[in-house]
C-alpha cells in the first residue's frame, strides 16, 4: 500500500507543481540578493539570510528558514488534507477499502506518502538553493557557527543535515493534523483549511505572553529552533523538544484519526 | 475493539503526551525548614560558585528610546532567551539567543568580547568601573547580587519551595522597609544544592506583576570546560576596540564632575576608579547618576518631555517606568544633565537631584588615566 | 456464498436497513431489487465492510465479515453505487494501481490479467487518454474491469448498467452470465426489473428496508394453475369450458385450470377463434409491485 501511494504521489504532476512553487520564493530571494547585494537588517529577515551575502553555501538553510513558516506547511495541509478526503470525494475510497486495504494501514500509507512528499520539497529547495547559492550568492566562506567558532566543511555538512532532518521532521505535526481532519470532514479543502487555522492559531498564541503558559505545546513553537544546530556547542534543548512535540502530535493526531477512520461508515 | 475503546487509547495518548511534561515540572520540591536567615546566607555564599544554564528574562519596562541608550530597551522590555557559562566573575559567556543569530558577551579576565553574529561584528572592550546594564545583568545570580547584596535578615521571609529547572529551589522574599525605595518586594529561589539563585523576580510598588522575572530553564551547578570560551576571530569580521564602553563609563572618565559623598541621605558607593559617575545607596535603594552631555541629553530631555506618564519634578522631568525611576536635570548654562537613575521614589529623586548641585566641578581631563 | 442474519442498520431515528435476512448461494445471479432509498446501497457497503452493520450477522463463503475482510474481500470483485478511478491516470494506469493495492495480486500477471479485463468490458482498444475524459458509460465499463480484475468468486454490483446505452446493457449481461457459467456468483442490486428478470436466477426484494421476497426467479414466475385464453368470442368461451371462467376483459379470460392443451382441444373443437392461449405467469413486476409499497421517492399525499 506503501508503495502505491508513493507512486501514485510521485507520479503526479500537482506534486512536482507544488514542490516548484515552493521552491520559488526562495530562489527568487536568492536572486534579488544577489543582484541589489543588500541584506535583512540584523534580527529582521530569516535566519541566515544575512550570512548569505559573504557564504553562499549557507543559502540552503536560508532557504529552508523562509519556506518553513509558511509555503511548507500549508503544502502539506493541503496533500495530508487531500489524504482520506480527496479519495472519499472522488469515489475511490471505497474501491481502495474493498480491495482490501486495512483502514489502519492505509492511514499510515498516507502519512508516509506526505513525510517523502516533505523531504522532496525540502531536498529540492536546499539543493536549488546551494546551486544557487554557489553560483550568485558570497564565495568567501565563513566557516562559522552563530556562536561565531570556526567549523570544519564536515561539521556543517553533518549539522546542515540535521537541520534539513529537523525541518521535515517539524512538519509531522501539521501533516498528522491535517489527516486526522480529512479523515472528519468531506471536502480535502476544509481539512486542509482546518490545518492551517491550527497552524496561524498556534503562531499568534506564540506572540502572546499570556498564553505563555501553553506555549511548549503550539505546533510551530520549536519550528525555528534548527538554528539552534548552529550554535557552538549545539543548543539541544528546544530541538530535542521540538521533537518530542512533534512525534506527540502525531501520536495524538494519527490516534485520533485511527479512532474515527477505523469505525466510520463510508458513505461517500 | 470499539470506538468507545479506540477513543480511550487516544484520550490516554493525549493524557500522557500532555500530562508528562507536566508532571515533570510538579514533582514535589523540597519540605526544607530553613530560616530566611540561612537561605540568604546560602545565596550569598554562592556568588563564587560555577554554573551553567538556560535562561529565560521577561521584563515589562518600557523605556525611552535614546540612541546612546538602545539598548537597555529589549533587556528590561522584553523576552530574552541566554545561555550561560559561568565559571567565576571573570570568566564566563552569556549568548543571547533569538530566532536568527545570537549575540555573545564572552568575558575573559579584565576584557570583554562582543560578538554578534547577523552583523559579524566583534568588540573588544576592557571591563570599565561603572557602565549601563548589559546582557549578563539580566541572569538570576547577577541579578540577586545587584539586588539583594546588602540586604537586612529582617527584611527577608520565607517563600514555599518549587521545582525550577527540574531542580529543587528554596524561595525567599527581600520586602525592603526603606521607604526610599520603589521596590515592593524580590522573590528569589536559590538551588537547594547549591545556594545558585535560580528564579528572580522584581515587584514595583504597588503591582502584582513582576516588573521582571528572569530564570533557569535548565541549570548545571560545575564549572564548563576552557573550550566554551575560548573565541577566536571568524574570518570577514568586523573587529571594533572603541575606548569607552558605553555613555556611562565615557561620563565616569571624561566629564568634569565629582559627585557629592552623599546625596538623598544615601551614602556614596566606595568602589574604585568611579570619579563622574557615581552609584548612591545599595541593593534596592540604589541610585546611578550620570552627568550628560549635550547631545545626548537634550534628545533624552525630548523622549521624556513626550511621554504620557512623566512628571515634573521641581529638578526637572522625571518618569517611573516599574519600579525604575528616571529624572533628567540640566545644568545651567548648557543642555546636558544628571541623568538619575534608581530603585526610589519620585521625592528621593528629587532630593538626589539637589543634593547633586553641591557637585564639585573639575578642569577637563585629557588622557584617560 | 452470502447468508446475513437480522441485518440492521440504523442512522440515529432512521431505520435503514431492517433485521434482513438474506441467502444468496454459490452460483446464484442474485439480484437484488428495491427502489431508490429502499437500502439496498447500504446492505451493499454492509457486505463490502464499508459501514459497520447496527446489529445482525455476515457471513461471506461463511466467514463472518466485517472480521474476516483481509480473507473474504480478496475474492470479491464489487461495483458500487457508481464507478470512481483517479482521473489524471489512464484506464490501464488505473487498473494497474488497483490491482497493486493489495499484495495478493500477483505481479507477473498483471498485464495481461489488465488487457483480458479491458478486452471483456469492450475497452481493449482504449488508449491512454486519462479517465477524466471518459463518457459515464466508459467509466462504467472500466470500474467493471475493475471488478472483474482477478476472476473473482463473487461479484457484488450496485446498478452495473447505470449509464450505459442498450448495446452496453446487452454486453454487460453477457458478461455476467458467462462469468457465471465459469463459477462466479454474482450479486446484483438493482432498481430495474428488466433487468434482473433477465439475467438473475434467483430475487431478493427490499422494501423501506424490509426484505419482503427472496426467491428462485423460476418458483416466483412458475405457472399459477390458471390459463389465459385471448379470443374475440369471449361469450361464447365461457359457454363452452367446464371449468370455472374469469372474464377479464371482452377479449380475454382466465381459465380455472392447470391443462392448457385441454382448454384449447375444447375451444377449438366448438369453433371457438383463439388468437392466445398459455399457462398463466406473473411477471416479476406483478410479483415486486404485489409485495411493495410505493417507493419511498415518491411522496403522495397520505
Amino acid at each position: 500500500m506503501i508503495g502505491v501511494e508513493l507512486r501514485k504521489m510521485l507520479r503526479s504532476r500537482r506534486t512536482w507543481v507544488t514542490i516548484l512553487l515552493i521552491n520559488a520564493l526562495p530562489t527568487l530571494v536568492g536572486v534579488l540578493l544577489a543582484v541589489t547585494d543588500l541584506g535583512p537588517r540584523p534580527g529582521s529577515g530569516p535566519a541566515f539570510l544575512s550570512a548569505v551575502l559573504s557564504d553562499g553555501t549557507l543559502f540552503p538553510l536560508a532557504a529552508v528558514a523562509i519556506v518553513l513558516p509558511l509555503f511548507l506547511p500549508t503544502a502539506v495541509a493541503v496533500v495530508a488534507g487531500e489524504a482520506i478526503a480527496g479519495e472519499a470525494q472522488a469515489g475511490t475510497l471505497r474501491y481502495v477499502l474493498a480491495r482490501p486495504v486495512g483502514r489502519t494501514r492505509l492511514l499510515v500509507a498516507k502519512l508516509v506518502s506526505v513525510v517523502v512528499f516533505v523531504i522532496l520539497a525540502v531536498l529540492v529547495v536546499a539543493l536549488s538553493a546551494y546551486v544557487l547559492g554557489s553560483f550568485l550568492l558570497g564565495d568567501q566562506p565563513v566557516s562559522a557557527s552563530v556562536s561565531g567558532t570556526t567549523l570544519t566543511s564536515g561539521q556543517i555538512a553533518w549539522r546542515t543535515a540535521l537541520a534539513l532532518g529537523y525541518a521535515v521532521l517539524s512538519m509531522l505535526g501539521v501533516a498528522a493534523i491535517a489527516l486526522f481532519l480529512s479523515t472528519i470532514v468531506e471536502s480535502p479543502l476544509a481539512a486542509a483549511m482546518g490545518a492551517l487555522a491550527v497552524l496561524i492559531g498556534s503562531s499568534l498564541l506564540l506572540t502572546l505572553d499570556a498564553a505563555n503558559s501553553l506555549s511548549p505545546f503550539l505546533p510551530t513553537r520549536y519550528w525555528l529552533s534548527f538554528i539552534d544546530l548552529f550554535r557552538d556547542p549545539i543548543l539541544w534543548r528546544n530541538v530535542v523538544r521540538g521533537t518530542g512535540l512533534q512525534l506527540a502530535y502525531v501520536a495524538v493526531f494519527l490516534g485520533a484519526a485511527w479512532a474515527h477512520f477505523t469505525t466510520k461508515d463510508i458513505t461517500d | 475493539m470499539t470506538s468507545l475503546h479506540r477513543w480511550l487509547i487516544v484520550a490516554l495518548t493525549t493524557a500522557l503526551a500532555i500530562g508528562t511534561p507536566l508532571t515533570l515540572r510538579a514533582l514535589p520540591a523540597s519540605d526544607s525548614t530553613s530560616t530566611p536567615a540561612e537561605r540568604l546566607d546560602q545565596l550569598r555564599a554562592s556568588v563564587n560558585e560555577p554554573y551553567s544554564g538556560y535562561v529565560e528574562s521577561l521584563g515589562t519596562l518600557q523605556l525611552p528610546v535614546a540612541d546612546e541608550l538602545n539598548e537597555l530597551g529589549p533587556l528590561f522590555g522584553e523576552r530574552t532567551r541566554m545561555r550561560v557559562w559561568w565559571n567565576d566573575p571573570t570568566l564566563w559567556r552569556v549568548d543571547r539567543l533569538t530566532a536568527t543569530g545570537e549575540e555573545d558577551l564572552i568575558r575573559d579576565g579584565n576584557a570583554t568580547t562582543q560578538w554578534e553574529y547577523e552583523g559579524t561584528k566583534i568588540t573588544h572592550t576592557r571591563e570599565p568601573a561603572v557602565r549601563l546594564p548589559r546582557l549578563s545583568d539580566l541572569l538570576p545570580p547577577e541579578l540577586a547580587r545587584y539586588l539583594l547584596s546588602d540586604v537586612d535578615a529582617a527584611d527577608v521571609s520565607a517563600l514555599s519551595s518549587d521545582r525550577i529547572a527540574g531542580r529543587s529551589a528554596l524561595g525567599l522574599r527581600v520586602t525592603p522597609s526603606d521607604a526610599r525605595s520603589s521596590v515592593e518586594r524580590v522573590d528569589v529561589w536559590i538551588d537547594e544544592a547549591s545556594g545558585i539563585p535560580l528564579r528572580l523576580s522584581l515587584f514595583a510598588a504597588g503591582s502584582s506583576n513582576p516588573a521582571l522575572t528572569s530564570t533557569f530553564l535548565d541549570f548545571a551547578p560545575g564549572a564548563s570546560s576552557p573550550e566554551v570560551f575560548d573565541f577566536r576571530h571568524p574570518r570577514g569580521s568586523t573587529v571594533e576596540r572603541p575606548q569607552v564602553v558605553d555613555v556611562a563609563d565615557a561620563a565616569n572618565r571624561f566629564a568634569p564632575f565629582r559627585p557629592p559623598p552623599t546625596v538623598a541621605d544615601l551614602p556614596r558607593s566606595p568602589a574604585r576608579d568611579l570619579r563622574g559617575v557615581a552609584v548612591y545607596g545599595d541593593g534596592l535603594t540604589q541610585v546611578l547618576v550620570i552627568p550628560l552631555w549635550d547631545d545626548i541629553a537634550a534628545p533624552l530631555r525630548n523622549q521624556l518631555l513626550d511621554t504620557q506618564t512623566v512628571v515634573q519634578l521641581t529638578q526637572g522631568p522625571a518618569l517611573s517606568v516599574g519600579p525604575l525611576g528616571i529624572l533628567l536635570t540640566r545644568f545651567l548654562r548648557s543642555d546636558g544633565g544628571w541623568l538619575i537613575a534608581g530603585t526610589v521614589t519620585a521625592e528621593t529623586l528629587d532630593q538626589v537631584a539637589i543634593d547633586l548641585r553641591g557637585a564639585r566641578i573639575t578642569p577637563p581631563q585629557l588622557s584617560n588615566s | 456464498m452470502i447468508r446475513t442474519e437480522n441485518l440492521t442498520k440504523r442512522y440515529r431515528a432512521v431505520v435503514a436497513v431492517d433485521q434482513i435476512d438474506l441467502d444468496v448461494r454459490e452460483g446464484d445471479i442474485y439480484g437484488f431489487l428495491g427502489a431508490n432509498g429502499s437500502g439496498k446501497t447500504t446492505t451493499v457497503r454492509m457486505l463490502l465492510g464499508l459501514a459497520f452493520a447496527t446489529s445482525g450477522d455476515i457471513a461471506i463463503t461463511g466467514q463472518p465479515m466485517p472480521k474476516s475482510r483481509s480473507t473474504v474481500l480478496p475474492m470479491i470483485g464489487s461495483l458500487v453505487e457508481g464507478p470512481a478511478a483517479y482521473g489524471r491516470l489512464s484506464g490501464r494506469n488505473n487498473l494497474a494501481l488497483f490491482d497493486a493495492i493489495n499484495a495478493t495480486g500477483v505481479r507477473r500477471s498483471r498485464r495481461t490479467r489488465i488487457e483480458e479485463a479491458l478486452d471483456r468490458v469492450g475497452l481493449g482498444g482504449v488508449d491512454s487518454r486519462p479517465v477524466k475524459t471518459y463518457s459515464l458509460g466508459m467509466r462504467q465499463r472500466l470500474g467493471l474491469a475493475g471488478a472483474i480484475l482477478r476472476t473473482p468468486r463473487l461479484l457484488i454490483l450496485d446498478e452495473p448498467t447505470n449509464g450505459l446505452d442498450p448495446q452496453g446493457i446487452r454486453e454487460i449481461r453477457d458478461l455476467l452470465l458467462d462469468m457465471n457459467q465459469q463459477g462466479t456468483t454474482v450479486f446484483l442490486s438493482s432498481h430495474l426489473l428488466a433487468e434482473v428478470e433477465q439475467t438473475c436466477s434467483r430475487v431478493g426484494v427490499l422494501d423501506r428496508g424490509r426484505l419482503v421476497l427472496q426467491d428462485d426467479l423460476a418458483t416466483l414466475t412458475a405457472p399459477t394453475g390458471r390459463t389465459f385464453v385471448r379470443t374475440p368470442d369471449v361469450a361464447e368461451a365461457q359457454r363452452v369450458l367446464s371449468s370455472p371462467v374469469t372474464a377479464l376483459s371482452d377479449d380475454s379470460l382466465l381459465v380455472e385450470t392447470d391443462d392448457p392443451g385441454a382448454v384449447n382441444t375444447t375451444l377449438v373443437r366448438a369453433g371457438v377463434r383463439v388468437l392466445e392461449l398459455g399457462p398463466e405467469r406473473h411477471t416479476l413486476e406483478d410479483v415486486v409491485l404485489a409485495a411493495t409499497q410505493s417507493g419511498t421517492d415518491s411522496m403522495a399525499r397520505p
